[in-house]
């Protein structure tokens, strides 16, 4: 390989216009394919794919009814009556352009309305369960009948008698509760009651719209217009009337307007700090073509992921783009050694002598980022295409075309230039105790703090989370209960009988576990028509051993209280009426529609019930235990997802380090060929991560998924730092290492550490962890190598 | 000139008609500016009273006595004495219900209890003579001029469908309510008269709370 490297030097020394001509040629190839290539902005490329749990868990989440829709709080001030609030959301509602906000609705509509309270005791045979059916036993005792009456006789006497006169003929024996009890698993909103139909908040200050859109949650531009929309209705809210919309757009537009504006404050420092690098080591306009290296290999790499995945993921460009930082090293080395290095040998042989260290160091990093094809995360796949296709090119460039560009220098000759050569260590001996003293102190300290490290993989720890919105989403919980953030079960099945026959189960699961009063779930309501029937039998059953007793027991304590001999003979003639069975249709007829739309999921799959309850971890494990057995019913938690998606990136992490580290280590045996050189070469990378972790565990940071990349980024640069160091002391030639590697880091350590100003997490995570890594592993390549092996002279 | 005379008569038969509810609505615009100018000074009432209730459900007319008080701005005391000691208190919008013979107490909220929401508004509504609010709420005909004798007729259709109509009664000061009938759709009625009425009487928080048993 490197004599193919030194002969084509040899062949374009006089063709360079050929080479220029070939560059352009690519670009522009280049350039017209990356403005058709299909940028993908969702979150997903970076979760487990496939068959993975966590995958699974993911899709079935984003079905939550609140993760799929707008929230709109309104609140007022005590001064507000509620009516005025619900005239005011109402307004607010109306004037929501209806092509963003989908059927929006501030409440149930007025339930009271439909025929839901006249009929539902009708179904009360379908609805009781066995231990209903105790309980109805119980009413029926003499002393329970006696009391129910008497209870009756008093609250005909009081002035709500009129209204409820009627019902007391129906339903003397207050059996209807038991019907009634049903409709509070459908309220999914626990702080919640209904005024004139709306949703209002206990303490009537608050009141709530529910809209859908199809606006993806990601799509930044979208999402502007749909908050502009917003803002523009709210305006016309009464004074001490306020609306905050909840949902993932207002997230997403935040994130994208804060890391346009880091951005713009990241790259003027940087781009001052790269400048001011410039003027101090380069001072060349040759030296720029260094500089584009990065530039080129990006765009070969973004061809040539779009041609093997079709779209490219967002996230993968910006990781990348990160770690092909790594590229401008190669161009540096073959640039300082061009310029600096002594060519007593010729300029042939120096190409040879910079191209081992720069060809290993080359494809190190390319086997530590071919590890991460094995990733569970498509986006940590693409990544490293993305990454290997950028070193390939960044290689090719550095080695076949930067000679012919960078023209030869002048300046070793120099007297600075040969005092640069001199190793301080050889005007200060001790000087090296000092800093392996300095080193093992850093390094010891680092290890006790790495182990205070731990992994969040918090999807929302990745975003910029505006103290604005939180506090909205904090004020959603305080008034209306935690209802975004529940555990989840879905009951599928291929058709609705079969569904609901899954939905039944977990219901019964749930009432074992008591916690029946915490959940949102439809099978109260509608159970299968299997339960149905069987409850339709136990009905029968129970009121031909009871009938004829009760109906004398009702009689003599109807008299004993005033009640005329036909008072209740509404409850005997609905008893003997033959019972209807309960479909969607009738549920959605009382005023449930949305209830249903929101808990029963139809797809071409099949139909799909959903559960809500607490996410609480003692009962996530036993229900899990319960339902593992069983097909077609799955629990996702929010908690659990985020445990295990962790696990699945620590995981991958470790996996990732130790198969990299592997390869890594391989190829510095087949270059160096002896331990001691070995281990030298890999001081800086093994210092920069121990610094990188040990200073995160510190300052109290947890491990996410921007920190594994960049300390992915980290290895591959302070792997190079070693090789090239240890080159640089095997080998007779110079090849002005140092040199190269204090630019190389601190250009690094300018582009990326900038990142620290940003006010984006991820941005400012990366920074900091690549302040921390090419921060460590910079001095120990140029000052710990050496002190453990100077350069033979 | 056929056309003519229909029209003339037409004329007459409209002008009939409509004088009396002109004068009826002349006659009730200042009582009622009067009514509420008397009421004002009330701060407390309190008052024993008889309920009969003729209602199909029961086999004969139930008689009932009981006592209400109120105290401004929202405290209600509503209590059955016999046959059932039953009634409720309301303190804003919580209240507390009991009912001797069936041995419950029970505690509500008006904003999550419908039925007890709207009977605090109405009992609020008459014991502090809210005539704005009942005006909303009812088409109003004066019966009588002395004493005062009204006649309301429900304007929501909910209402309507279980109410045809209330007859309220004035003192002779024309300060407060004496008697209330009202008349159901199916022909029930419930007569209320308020036998002993006390104004601005002193009243201790102790009434507003559930008596002990």
């Amino acid at each position: 390989m490197i004599a193919l490297i030194v002969a084509s030097y040899r062949s374009f020394q006089s063709r360079r216009g050929w080479l220029v001509l070939l560059l352009l040629v690519l670009l522009a190839g280049a350039v017209v394919n990356i403005s058709q290539l299909q940028i993908e902005d969702s979150i997903t490329a970076m979760l487990p794919d496939g068959e993975s749990h966590v995958a699974h868990d993911f899709t079935l989440l984003q079905k939550a009814p609140f993760a799929r829709q707008l929230v709109i709080n309104v609140t007022a001030t005590d001064e507000v009556s509620s009516d005025d609030l619900l005239a005011a959301t109402e307004a607010l509602r109306q004037s929501l352009p209806a092509d963003l906000f989908l059927n929006s609705v501030s409440g149930s509509g007025d339930v009271a309305a439909t025929p839901l309270f006249k009929q539902l005791g009708d179904y009360l045979p379908v609805l009781v369960d066995e231990t209903d059916l105790q309980t109805i036993a119980m009413k029926l005792l003499p002393e329970e009948i006696d009391r129910s009456l008497a209870a009756d006789l008093a609250q005909l006497l009081q002035p709500q008698g009129m209204v409820l006169k009627e019902k007391i003929r129906r339903d003397p024996l207050q059996l209807e509760n038991l019907a009634l009890q049903k409709l509070a698993n459908l309220n999914p909103i626990p702080e919640m009651t209904l005024k004139n139909g709306h949703f209002i908040s206990l303490d009537g200050h608050s009141s709530l719209i529910l809209a859908n859109t199809t606006i993806p949650m990601t799509d930044a531009t979208g999402g502007r217009a749909l908050l502009d929309a917003f803002a523009a209705a709210s305006r016309q809210l009464p004074v001490g009337i306020d609306a905050q919309l909840i949902s993932g757009h207002p997230y997403t537009l935040a994130n994208a307007e804060t890391i346009q504006a880091d951005m713009k404050l990241v790259l003027l420092v940087s781009g001052i700090g790269i400048l001011l690098l410039f003027f101090i080591f380069l001072r060349s306009l040759r030296a720029l073509f260094v500089y584009l290296l990065p530039l080129f290999s990006m765009a070969a790499a973004l061809v040539v992921v779009g041609a093997c995945f079709g779209t490219v993921s967002g996230i993968t460009v910006g990781f990348g783009a990160v770690i092909l930082g790594i590229t401008i090293d190669y161009g540096l080395h073959v640039y300082f050694s061009w310029r600096y290095g002594s060519d007593n040998l010729g300029r042939e042989q120096l190409l040879r002598a910079v191209s081992r260290p720069v060809l290993f160091g080359g494809l190190t990093s390319l086997s530590a980022f071919a590890v991460l094809l094995t990733s569970a995360l498509p986006g940590q796949r693409q990544l490293a295409v993305f990454a290997g296709t950028g070193i390939v090119t960044a290689l090719l460039l550095a080695l076949f075309f930067l000679p012919h560009f960078i023209g030869t220098g002048k300046e070793w000759k120099s007297s600075s230039a040969l005092q640069l050569r001199r190793h301080i260590y050889d005007r200060k001996p001790l000087l090296r105790y000092g800093v392996l003293f300095l080193w093992l102190v850093i390094a010891g300290f680092a290890a006790i703090q790495a182990q205070k490290l731990t992994i969040n993989a918090e999807l929302r720890q990745l975003s910029y989370l505006p103290p604005k919105l939180q506090q909205a989403e904090q004020q959603l919980r305080e008034t209306w209960g935690d209802i975004r953030s529940r555990a989840l079960i879905f009951a599928s099945g291929k058709d609705l009988e079969s569904a609901l026959q899954r939905n039944d189960l977990v219901w019964k699961q749930l009432e074992k576990q008591g916690v029946a009063n915490q959940v949102v779930s439809l099978a109260p309501l509608l159970p299968s028509l299997q339960t149905q029937h069987e409850r339709l039998q136990s009905w029968e059953n129970f009121w031909q051993q009871r009938q004829a007793t009760t109906r004398d027991l009702l009689q003599m304590t109807g008299q004993k209280y005033g009640f005329s001999a036909n008072a209740f003979a509404p409850f005997w003639e609905r008893l003997g009426r033959p019972v209807p069975l309960i479909d969607t249709d009738l549920v959605a007829s009382w005023g449930l529609g949305r209830a249903i739309s929101s808990l029963l999921l139809v797809d071409d799959q099949g139909y799909q019930l959903l559960t809500m309850f607490p996410d609480q971890p003692e009962l996530i494990n036993a229900l899990d235990s319960e339902f593992s057995q069983l097909a077609g019913i799955n629990l996702v938690s929010q908690r659990r997802f985020s445990q295990q998606l962790s696990q699945e990136i620590g995981a991958d992490f470790s996996r990732f380090v130790s198969l990299a580290g592997v390869a890594v280590v391989i190829l510095l045996l087949l270059l160096f060929r002896r331990l001691p050189e070995l281990l030298l070469a890999l001081l800086p990378v093994l210092t920069g991560l121990l610094v990188m972790f040990g200073g995160m565990g510190w300052l109290g940071l947890e491990m996410n998924l921007f920190n594994v990349v960049a300390a992915i980024l980290i290895i591959g640069l302070g792997v190079d730092y070693g090789i090239f160091m240890v080159c640089h002391g095997q080998q007779e030639e110079n090849l002005a290492s140092s040199r190269a590697i204090l630019v190389s880091g601190l250009t690094t350590l300018v582009g990326f550490g900038a990142l620290l100003l940003a006010r984006h997490p991820a941005l400012h995570s990366i920074g900091l962890t690549v302040l921390l890594g090419i921060g460590a592993a910079v001095p120990t390549a140029l000052l710990v190598i050496p002190a453990f092996r100077p350069k033979r002279l | 000139m056929l056309n003519r005379l229909r029209i003339k008569y037409l004329l007459l038969v409209f002008l009939f008609c409509a004088a009396p509810a002109y004068a009826e609505e002349m006659e009730l615009a200042p009582l009622l500016v009067e009514l509420k100018l008397s009421s004002t000074q009330i701060e407390t009432l309190s008052s024993p009273f008889v309920q009969e209730k003729y209602l199909d459900i029961f086999a004969e007319k139930l008689l009932s006595q009981g006592r209400f008080a109120y105290r401004k701005p929202d405290l209600l005391r509503w209590e059955l004495l016999t046959p059932v000691a039953s009634g409720f208190v309301l303190r804003g919008d919580q209240g507390e219900r009991w009912n001797r013979l069936s041995q419950r107490q029970e505690s509500f909220s008006v904003k999550k209890d419908p039925v007890m929401g709207m009977i605090a508004q109405q009992l609020l509504a008459w014991a502090r003579v809210d005539l704005d609010w009942l005006q909303s709420r009812y088409r109003m005909e004066l019966q009588k001029l002395t004493p005062v004798v009204l006649h309301l007729y429900p304007r929501d259709k909910g209402e309507a469908e279980f109410i045809d109509h209330l007859q309220i009664q004035f003192s002779a000061d024309r300060s407060h309510v004496v008697a209330v009938q009202m008349v159901e759709q199916g022909g029930d009625s419930t007569s209320i008269s308020f036998t002993a009425v006390e104004i601005n009487s002193e009243l201790s928080d102790s009434v507003f709370q559930v008596p002990d048993q």
